[in-house]
Protein backbone atom coordinates (compact mmCIF):
# COMPACT_ATOMS: atom_id res chain seq x y z
CA UNK A 1 0.00 0.00 0.00
CA UNK A 2 2.77 2.44 0.95
CA UNK A 3 4.74 1.91 -1.71
CA UNK A 4 2.26 2.61 -4.44
CA UNK A 5 0.90 5.70 -2.90
CA UNK A 6 4.23 6.82 -1.86
CA UNK A 7 5.63 6.78 -5.39
CA UNK A 8 3.48 9.34 -7.09
CA UNK A 9 4.73 11.85 -4.30
CA UNK A 10 8.16 10.92 -5.89
CA UNK A 11 7.01 11.52 -9.74
CA UNK A 12 5.33 14.99 -8.69
CA UNK A 13 7.94 16.12 -6.20
CA UNK A 14 6.73 19.51 -5.24
CA UNK A 15 4.60 20.72 -2.40
CA UNK A 16 3.35 17.46 -2.59
CA UNK A 17 4.89 16.13 0.21
CA UNK A 18 3.20 15.69 2.91
CA UNK A 19 -0.26 14.76 1.64
CA UNK A 20 0.00 11.24 0.16
CA UNK A 21 0.71 10.58 3.80
CA UNK A 22 -2.02 12.58 5.50
CA UNK A 23 -4.47 10.59 2.43
CA UNK A 24 -3.17 7.63 3.15
CA UNK A 25 -5.10 4.84 5.08
CA UNK A 26 -3.06 2.76 7.02
CA UNK A 27 -3.36 -1.05 6.67
CA UNK A 28 -5.75 -2.73 4.23
CA UNK A 29 -9.75 -1.14 3.64
CA UNK A 30 -11.11 -4.69 4.58
CA UNK A 31 -9.57 -4.48 7.92
CA UNK A 32 -10.92 -1.38 8.39
CA UNK A 33 -14.59 -2.81 7.53
CA UNK A 34 -13.92 -5.10 9.85
CA UNK A 35 -12.90 -2.73 12.78
CA UNK A 36 -15.66 -0.19 12.03
CA UNK A 37 -18.57 -3.31 11.55
CA UNK A 38 -17.06 -4.72 15.20
CA UNK A 39 -17.15 -1.63 17.21
CA UNK A 40 -20.72 -1.43 15.59
CA UNK A 41 -21.65 -4.76 16.84
CA UNK A 42 -19.85 -4.45 20.35
CA UNK A 43 -21.33 -1.21 20.29
CA UNK A 44 -24.70 -2.52 19.71
CA UNK A 45 -23.46 -5.23 22.99
CA UNK A 46 -22.57 -2.25 24.96
CA UNK A 47 -25.90 -0.42 24.47
CA UNK A 48 -28.31 -3.58 25.07
CA UNK A 49 -25.80 -4.02 28.57
CA UNK A 50 -26.76 -0.57 29.65
CA UNK A 51 -30.41 -1.31 29.10
CA UNK A 52 -30.46 -4.26 31.13
CA UNK A 53 -28.67 -2.71 33.60
CA UNK A 54 -30.92 -0.18 34.33
CA UNK A 55 -33.66 -2.73 34.66
CA UNK A 56 -31.51 -4.35 37.81
CA UNK A 57 -29.81 -1.92 38.91
CA UNK A 58 -29.04 -3.62 42.59
CA UNK A 59 -28.45 -7.17 41.13
CA UNK A 60 -25.95 -5.64 38.68
CA UNK A 61 -23.92 -3.35 41.08
CA UNK A 62 -23.40 -6.08 44.13
CA UNK A 63 -22.20 -8.49 41.14
CA UNK A 64 -19.92 -5.79 40.02
CA UNK A 65 -18.66 -5.52 43.54
CA UNK A 66 -17.10 -9.37 43.04
CA UNK A 67 -15.10 -8.65 40.22
CA UNK A 68 -11.28 -8.52 40.97
CA UNK A 69 -10.72 -4.82 40.16
CA UNK A 70 -7.12 -5.22 40.63
CA UNK A 71 -6.64 -7.28 37.80
CA UNK A 72 -8.87 -5.39 35.47
CA UNK A 73 -7.11 -2.28 36.27
CA UNK A 74 -3.86 -4.23 35.20
CA UNK A 75 -5.16 -5.87 32.33
CA UNK A 76 -6.07 -2.43 30.97
CA UNK A 77 -2.10 -1.04 31.45
CA UNK A 78 -0.60 -4.25 29.95
CA UNK A 79 -2.76 -3.68 26.96
CA UNK A 80 -2.50 -0.24 26.58
CA UNK A 81 1.62 -0.57 27.13
CA UNK A 82 1.57 -3.27 24.12
CA UNK A 83 -0.31 -0.85 22.34
CA UNK A 84 1.80 1.89 22.81
CA UNK A 85 5.13 -0.56 21.57
CA UNK A 86 2.77 -1.70 18.77
CA UNK A 87 2.32 2.36 17.53
CA UNK A 88 6.23 2.50 18.08
CA UNK A 89 7.07 -0.66 16.27
CA UNK A 90 4.80 0.45 13.50
CA UNK A 91 6.78 3.72 13.02
CA UNK A 92 9.96 2.20 13.38
CA UNK A 93 9.12 -0.38 10.49
CA UNK A 94 7.92 2.59 8.20
CA UNK A 95 11.00 4.68 8.58
CA UNK A 96 12.99 1.84 7.99
CA UNK A 97 14.90 0.44 11.26
CA UNK A 98 13.56 -3.15 11.05
CA UNK A 99 15.56 -4.46 14.11
CA UNK A 100 14.07 -1.59 16.35
CA UNK A 101 10.66 -2.53 14.95
CA UNK A 102 10.95 -6.19 15.64
CA UNK A 103 12.22 -5.70 19.23
CA UNK A 104 8.94 -2.79 20.35
CA UNK A 105 6.77 -5.91 18.58
CA UNK A 106 8.61 -8.25 20.61
CA UNK A 107 7.77 -6.58 23.64
CA UNK A 108 4.20 -5.63 22.55
CA UNK A 109 3.59 -9.28 21.80
CA UNK A 110 5.13 -10.17 25.22
CA UNK A 111 2.57 -8.00 27.04
CA UNK A 112 -0.33 -8.80 25.10
CA UNK A 113 0.35 -12.51 25.93
CA UNK A 114 0.61 -11.36 29.77
CA UNK A 115 -3.23 -10.52 29.41
CA UNK A 116 -4.96 -14.03 28.68
CA UNK A 117 -2.67 -14.88 31.37
CA UNK A 118 -3.84 -12.34 33.62
CA UNK A 119 -7.32 -13.07 33.01
CA UNK A 120 -6.95 -16.54 33.94
CA UNK A 121 -6.24 -15.43 37.33
CA UNK A 122 -9.10 -13.63 37.21
CA UNK A 123 -11.44 -16.42 35.46
CA UNK A 124 -10.13 -19.33 37.54
CA UNK A 125 -10.33 -17.88 41.54
CA UNK A 126 -14.08 -16.82 40.36
CA UNK A 127 -15.01 -20.29 39.12
CA UNK A 128 -13.63 -22.07 41.39
CA UNK A 129 -15.59 -19.50 43.63
CA UNK A 130 -19.18 -20.81 41.88
CA UNK A 131 -19.24 -17.60 39.67
CA UNK A 132 -20.21 -19.18 36.18
CA UNK A 133 -22.66 -17.34 33.30
CA UNK A 134 -25.32 -19.40 35.27
CA UNK A 135 -25.03 -17.03 38.49
CA UNK A 136 -27.22 -14.42 37.78
CA UNK A 137 -27.75 -11.50 34.22
CA UNK A 138 -24.37 -9.93 35.19
CA UNK A 139 -22.23 -12.60 35.20
CA UNK A 140 -23.44 -13.82 31.87
CA UNK A 141 -23.11 -10.38 30.25
CA UNK A 142 -19.52 -10.64 32.08
CA UNK A 143 -18.23 -13.98 30.54
CA UNK A 144 -19.79 -13.71 27.09
CA UNK A 145 -18.45 -10.11 26.91
CA UNK A 146 -14.81 -10.49 28.18
CA UNK A 147 -15.00 -14.30 26.57
CA UNK A 148 -15.63 -12.83 23.36
CA UNK A 149 -12.92 -9.91 23.62
CA UNK A 150 -10.33 -12.22 24.86
CA UNK A 151 -11.01 -14.43 21.44
CA UNK A 152 -10.33 -11.29 19.53
CA UNK A 153 -6.47 -11.11 21.75
CA UNK A 154 -6.13 -14.22 20.82
CA UNK A 155 -6.23 -13.48 17.40
CA UNK A 156 -4.16 -10.66 17.94
CA UNK A 157 -1.71 -12.44 19.09
CA UNK A 158 -1.46 -14.73 16.36
CA UNK A 159 -1.48 -11.71 14.09
CA UNK A 160 1.30 -9.78 16.36
CA UNK A 161 3.43 -13.36 15.72
CA UNK A 162 2.63 -13.39 11.90
CA UNK A 163 4.34 -9.19 11.76
CA UNK A 164 7.45 -10.68 13.59
CA UNK A 165 7.53 -13.44 10.98
CA UNK A 166 7.07 -10.75 8.35
CA UNK A 167 9.20 -8.43 9.90
CA UNK A 168 12.03 -11.05 10.64
CA UNK A 169 12.09 -12.47 7.47
CA UNK A 170 14.19 -11.83 4.46
CA UNK A 171 11.89 -9.95 2.41
CA UNK A 172 11.51 -6.41 3.14
CA UNK A 173 8.87 -6.04 5.42
CA UNK A 174 5.33 -5.83 4.46
CA UNK A 175 4.20 -2.52 5.63
CA UNK A 176 0.97 -2.51 5.21
CA UNK A 177 0.56 -5.73 6.81
CA UNK A 178 2.07 -4.10 9.62
CA UNK A 179 -0.43 -1.39 9.49
CA UNK A 180 -2.90 -3.55 8.95
CA UNK A 181 -1.72 -5.59 12.53
CA UNK A 182 -1.58 -2.55 14.24
CA UNK A 183 -5.29 -1.50 13.33
CA UNK A 184 -6.59 -3.95 14.88
CA UNK A 185 -4.90 -4.18 18.01
CA UNK A 186 -5.37 -0.84 18.58
CA UNK A 187 -9.11 -2.10 17.94
CA UNK A 188 -8.72 -4.83 20.85
CA UNK A 189 -7.59 -2.01 23.51
CA UNK A 190 -10.16 0.14 22.45
CA UNK A 191 -13.09 -2.61 23.24
CA UNK A 192 -11.08 -2.94 26.52
CA UNK A 193 -11.27 0.41 27.46
CA UNK A 194 -14.60 0.46 26.78
CA UNK A 195 -15.70 -3.01 28.59
CA UNK A 196 -13.58 -2.43 31.62
CA UNK A 197 -15.50 0.90 31.81
CA UNK A 198 -18.78 -1.09 31.60
CA UNK A 199 -18.14 -3.34 33.79
CA UNK A 200 -15.80 -2.69 36.75
CA UNK A 201 -15.76 0.80 36.99
CA UNK A 202 -19.01 2.10 36.45
CA UNK A 203 -21.22 2.39 39.00
CA UNK B 1 -17.08 -30.27 -32.59
CA UNK B 2 -15.97 -29.03 -36.25
CA UNK B 3 -15.06 -25.88 -34.60
CA UNK B 4 -11.82 -27.37 -33.13
CA UNK B 5 -10.59 -28.33 -36.87
CA UNK B 6 -11.53 -24.89 -37.88
CA UNK B 7 -8.83 -22.20 -38.42
CA UNK B 8 -8.07 -19.20 -36.00
CA UNK B 9 -11.14 -16.57 -37.15
CA UNK B 10 -14.29 -18.52 -36.28
CA UNK B 11 -13.46 -19.55 -31.91
CA UNK B 12 -14.41 -15.75 -30.68
CA UNK B 13 -18.12 -16.66 -32.71
CA UNK B 14 -19.44 -20.18 -31.58
CA UNK B 15 -17.76 -19.45 -28.04
CA UNK B 16 -20.83 -16.57 -27.27
CA UNK B 17 -23.63 -19.07 -27.37
CA UNK B 18 -21.24 -21.91 -25.62
CA UNK B 19 -20.13 -19.78 -22.66
CA UNK B 20 -23.78 -19.21 -21.77
CA UNK B 21 -24.88 -22.61 -21.53
CA UNK B 22 -21.25 -23.43 -19.95
CA UNK B 23 -22.19 -22.05 -16.60
CA UNK B 24 -25.97 -23.17 -16.89
CA UNK B 25 -25.44 -25.90 -14.05
CA UNK B 26 -24.15 -23.23 -12.24
CA UNK B 27 -27.15 -20.71 -12.73
CA UNK B 28 -29.43 -22.74 -12.16
CA UNK B 29 -28.28 -23.96 -8.81
CA UNK B 30 -27.89 -20.42 -7.91
CA UNK B 31 -31.60 -19.65 -9.46
CA UNK B 32 -33.06 -22.54 -6.66
CA UNK B 33 -31.06 -20.14 -3.52
CA UNK B 34 -33.59 -17.16 -3.35
CA UNK B 35 -36.12 -20.05 -4.17
CA UNK B 36 -35.84 -21.83 -0.94
CA UNK B 37 -34.91 -19.08 1.10
CA UNK B 38 -38.16 -17.74 0.45
CA UNK B 39 -40.12 -20.53 1.21
CA UNK B 40 -37.69 -20.77 4.54
CA UNK B 41 -38.81 -17.59 5.26
CA UNK B 42 -42.72 -17.87 4.53
CA UNK B 43 -42.98 -21.47 6.40
CA UNK B 44 -41.07 -20.22 9.34
CA UNK B 45 -42.51 -16.78 9.95
CA UNK B 46 -46.62 -16.29 8.58
CA UNK B 47 -47.14 -20.10 8.17
CA UNK B 48 -46.05 -21.89 11.66
CA UNK B 49 -44.88 -18.87 14.10
CA UNK B 50 -42.13 -21.15 14.74
CA UNK B 51 -39.90 -17.86 14.17
CA UNK B 52 -39.06 -15.32 15.69
CA UNK B 53 -38.54 -18.15 18.10
CA UNK B 54 -41.27 -18.63 20.80
CA UNK B 55 -40.32 -18.39 24.60
CA UNK B 56 -38.36 -21.15 26.68
CA UNK B 57 -40.12 -20.13 29.48
CA UNK B 58 -43.64 -20.73 27.90
CA UNK B 59 -46.90 -22.09 29.67
CA UNK B 60 -47.43 -25.44 29.49
CA UNK B 61 -51.00 -24.73 27.34
CA UNK B 62 -49.03 -22.14 25.19
CA UNK B 63 -46.91 -25.30 24.00
CA UNK B 64 -49.59 -27.72 23.83
CA UNK B 65 -51.05 -24.81 21.75
CA UNK B 66 -48.58 -24.38 19.40
CA UNK B 67 -46.91 -27.61 18.93
CA UNK B 68 -50.29 -29.16 18.32
CA UNK B 69 -51.05 -27.04 15.29
CA UNK B 70 -52.17 -28.32 12.15
CA UNK B 71 -50.29 -25.67 10.19
CA UNK B 72 -46.71 -26.74 12.48
CA UNK B 73 -47.25 -29.85 10.78
CA UNK B 74 -47.61 -28.66 7.64
CA UNK B 75 -44.82 -26.21 7.49
CA UNK B 76 -42.51 -29.19 8.95
CA UNK B 77 -43.63 -31.30 5.71
CA UNK B 78 -42.93 -28.51 3.83
CA UNK B 79 -39.18 -28.05 5.02
CA UNK B 80 -38.21 -31.61 5.48
CA UNK B 81 -39.01 -31.98 1.77
CA UNK B 82 -37.60 -28.62 0.41
CA UNK B 83 -34.57 -29.62 2.59
CA UNK B 84 -32.70 -31.10 0.10
CA UNK B 85 -32.56 -27.32 -2.06
CA UNK B 86 -29.90 -26.90 1.17
CA UNK B 87 -27.16 -28.73 -0.73
CA UNK B 88 -27.64 -27.05 -3.79
CA UNK B 89 -26.98 -23.94 -2.37
CA UNK B 90 -24.36 -25.22 -0.79
CA UNK B 91 -22.63 -26.80 -4.16
CA UNK B 92 -22.86 -23.06 -5.39
CA UNK B 93 -20.66 -21.95 -2.95
CA UNK B 94 -18.43 -24.59 -2.98
CA UNK B 95 -17.90 -24.39 -6.76
CA UNK B 96 -16.46 -20.92 -5.91
CA UNK B 97 -14.37 -21.79 -3.16
CA UNK B 98 -12.92 -24.33 -4.82
CA UNK B 99 -11.21 -21.88 -7.27
CA UNK B 100 -9.38 -20.11 -4.27
CA UNK B 101 -5.76 -20.57 -3.96
CA UNK B 102 -6.51 -22.24 0.18
CA UNK B 103 -6.42 -25.40 0.88
CA UNK B 104 -8.99 -27.55 0.50
CA UNK B 105 -9.40 -28.35 4.24
CA UNK B 106 -11.18 -25.33 3.47
CA UNK B 107 -13.31 -26.49 1.86
CA UNK B 108 -14.06 -29.94 3.11
CA UNK B 109 -14.55 -28.32 6.50
CA UNK B 110 -17.13 -25.93 5.41
CA UNK B 111 -18.94 -29.32 3.11
CA UNK B 112 -18.86 -31.26 6.09
CA UNK B 113 -19.91 -28.82 8.64
CA UNK B 114 -22.66 -27.42 6.34
CA UNK B 115 -23.66 -30.64 6.20
CA UNK B 116 -23.98 -31.65 9.86
CA UNK B 117 -25.37 -28.12 10.48
CA UNK B 118 -28.18 -28.79 9.11
CA UNK B 119 -28.89 -31.95 10.05
CA UNK B 120 -28.72 -30.98 13.58
CA UNK B 121 -29.94 -27.44 13.34
CA UNK B 122 -32.72 -28.26 10.52
CA UNK B 123 -33.44 -31.95 10.32
CA UNK B 124 -34.05 -32.40 14.18
CA UNK B 125 -35.74 -29.46 15.03
CA UNK B 126 -38.61 -30.29 12.17
CA UNK B 127 -38.77 -33.57 13.12
CA UNK B 128 -39.14 -32.73 17.00
CA UNK B 129 -41.97 -30.09 15.42
CA UNK B 130 -43.42 -32.17 13.19
CA UNK B 131 -43.66 -34.98 15.38
CA UNK B 132 -45.46 -32.92 17.99
CA UNK B 133 -47.91 -32.14 16.07
CA UNK B 134 -48.23 -35.62 14.24
CA UNK B 135 -50.81 -37.03 16.61
CA UNK B 136 -53.23 -35.52 19.04
CA UNK B 137 -53.12 -35.90 22.59
CA UNK B 138 -49.58 -36.34 23.67
CA UNK B 139 -48.69 -35.81 27.02
CA UNK B 140 -48.30 -32.19 27.83
CA UNK B 141 -44.78 -32.85 29.69
CA UNK B 142 -43.58 -34.50 25.89
CA UNK B 143 -44.80 -31.69 24.37
CA UNK B 144 -42.42 -29.48 26.56
CA UNK B 145 -39.57 -32.06 25.88
CA UNK B 146 -40.13 -31.85 22.13
CA UNK B 147 -40.42 -28.25 21.93
CA UNK B 148 -36.87 -27.92 24.24
CA UNK B 149 -35.06 -29.98 21.92
CA UNK B 150 -36.48 -28.02 18.89
CA UNK B 151 -35.32 -25.19 19.80
CA UNK B 152 -32.07 -26.11 21.31
CA UNK B 153 -31.32 -28.04 18.01
CA UNK B 154 -32.07 -25.06 15.79
CA UNK B 155 -30.31 -21.87 18.00
CA UNK B 156 -28.21 -23.99 19.67
CA UNK B 157 -26.57 -25.77 16.74
CA UNK B 158 -23.28 -23.72 17.63
CA UNK B 159 -20.17 -26.03 16.57
CA UNK B 160 -20.90 -27.32 12.98
CA UNK B 161 -22.09 -23.66 12.24
CA UNK B 162 -18.81 -22.42 13.93
CA UNK B 163 -16.53 -24.31 11.44
CA UNK B 164 -18.47 -24.04 8.64
CA UNK B 165 -18.15 -19.67 9.18
CA UNK B 166 -14.44 -20.00 9.80
CA UNK B 167 -13.86 -22.16 7.27
CA UNK B 168 -15.74 -19.60 4.49
CA UNK B 169 -14.08 -16.89 6.26
CA UNK B 170 -10.89 -18.00 6.30
CA UNK B 171 -10.90 -18.87 2.79
CA UNK B 172 -12.08 -15.92 1.34
CA UNK B 173 -9.22 -13.68 3.72
CA UNK B 174 -6.17 -15.90 2.70
CA UNK B 175 -7.18 -16.22 -0.83
CA UNK B 176 -5.67 -14.54 -3.62
CA UNK B 177 -7.26 -15.27 -6.44
CA UNK B 178 -9.99 -12.37 -5.15
CA UNK B 179 -13.01 -14.73 -5.95
CA UNK B 180 -14.66 -13.01 -3.36
CA UNK B 181 -14.28 -9.83 -1.81
CA UNK B 182 -11.99 -9.98 1.12
CA UNK B 183 -14.37 -7.83 3.59
CA UNK B 184 -16.62 -10.76 2.83
CA UNK B 185 -14.34 -12.85 4.47
CA UNK B 186 -14.35 -10.77 7.86
CA UNK B 187 -17.93 -10.33 7.43
CA UNK B 188 -18.28 -13.98 7.45
CA UNK B 189 -16.04 -13.52 10.45
CA UNK B 190 -18.92 -12.02 12.17
CA UNK B 191 -21.58 -15.12 11.38
CA UNK B 192 -18.55 -17.12 13.26
CA UNK B 193 -18.89 -14.51 16.56
CA UNK B 194 -22.93 -14.71 16.69
CA UNK B 195 -22.45 -18.70 16.72
CA UNK B 196 -20.26 -18.12 20.21
CA UNK B 197 -22.67 -15.61 21.40
CA UNK B 198 -25.36 -18.12 21.01
CA UNK B 199 -23.68 -20.87 23.66
CA UNK B 200 -25.42 -18.93 26.22
CA UNK B 201 -28.86 -20.41 24.87
CA UNK B 202 -27.44 -23.67 26.97
CA UNK B 203 -27.79 -21.77 30.70
CA UNK B 204 -30.42 -19.15 30.42
CA UNK B 205 -34.41 -20.20 30.03
CA UNK B 206 -35.13 -15.64 29.94
CA UNK B 207 -33.70 -12.90 29.37
CA UNK B 208 -31.57 -11.44 26.53
CA UNK B 209 -29.41 -14.50 26.62
CA UNK B 210 -32.44 -17.18 26.03
CA UNK B 211 -32.63 -18.51 22.58
CA UNK B 212 -35.70 -15.61 21.61
CA UNK B 213 -32.88 -12.91 23.80
CA UNK B 214 -31.62 -9.83 22.08
CA UNK B 215 -28.05 -11.00 22.99
CA UNK B 216 -28.56 -14.72 20.75
CA UNK B 217 -31.30 -14.54 18.50
CA UNK B 218 -32.13 -10.99 17.56
CA UNK B 219 -28.51 -9.51 17.17
CA UNK B 220 -27.68 -12.82 15.30
CA UNK B 221 -30.43 -12.17 13.03
CA UNK B 222 -29.68 -8.60 11.95
CA UNK B 223 -25.95 -9.61 11.08
CA UNK B 224 -27.41 -12.80 9.46
CA UNK B 225 -29.65 -11.78 6.89
CA UNK B 226 -27.92 -9.15 4.74
CA UNK B 227 -25.34 -11.22 5.13
CA UNK B 228 -26.81 -13.93 3.48
CA UNK B 229 -28.32 -11.47 0.81
CA UNK B 230 -24.70 -9.71 0.07
CA UNK B 231 -23.07 -13.78 -0.50
CA UNK B 232 -25.96 -14.15 -2.99
CA UNK B 233 -24.53 -10.74 -4.87
CA UNK B 234 -21.06 -10.99 -4.01
CA UNK B 235 -21.69 -15.38 -5.34
CA UNK B 236 -23.22 -14.16 -8.35
CA UNK B 237 -20.58 -11.30 -9.80
CA UNK B 238 -18.11 -14.24 -9.06
CA UNK B 239 -19.82 -17.09 -11.31
CA UNK B 240 -20.09 -14.30 -13.67
CA UNK B 241 -16.46 -13.14 -13.58
CA UNK B 242 -15.35 -16.81 -13.71
CA UNK B 243 -13.53 -17.62 -16.59
CA UNK B 244 -14.37 -20.19 -19.13
CA UNK B 245 -10.90 -21.92 -18.69
CA UNK B 246 -11.76 -22.63 -15.05
CA UNK B 247 -15.09 -24.37 -15.56
CA UNK B 248 -14.86 -27.87 -14.78
CA UNK B 249 -17.36 -29.21 -17.41
CA UNK B 250 -15.55 -27.92 -20.14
Amino acid sequence: MTGVVRSPAGHLGLGRRESPQRNHIPGESSMWFFVIGDLIIFGAYFVAYVYYRGQQPDLFLESQARLNLDIGAANTVVLLTSSLFVALGTSAARSGRTATGVRLFGIALALGAAFPVLKLFEYVPEIVAGVTPGTNLFFMYYFVMTGLHLCHVMLGLVILCFVLRNLRGPAAPKISFVETAATYWHMVDVLWLVLFALLYVMR
Amino acid sequence: MSDAVATAPPPTEPAQPRRRSRKLDQWIAFGTVPFFFTLFGIVFVPLSWMMPPRSPSSSSSQIVEFMQSHNLLIACAILTLSFGLAPLSNAVYLTQIKRMSVSPVFRYSLMVGAMSGAIVGMLFPMFCFGLGSFRDGYDPAILAMLYDFGYLAYIGSLGCFCVMWMSFGLAIILDKNNVLPKWLGYYTVWQYVTELMAAPVWISTSGPFAWNGLMTFWFAMVIYVPWQIIVYVCIYRSIKNQPDRELENA
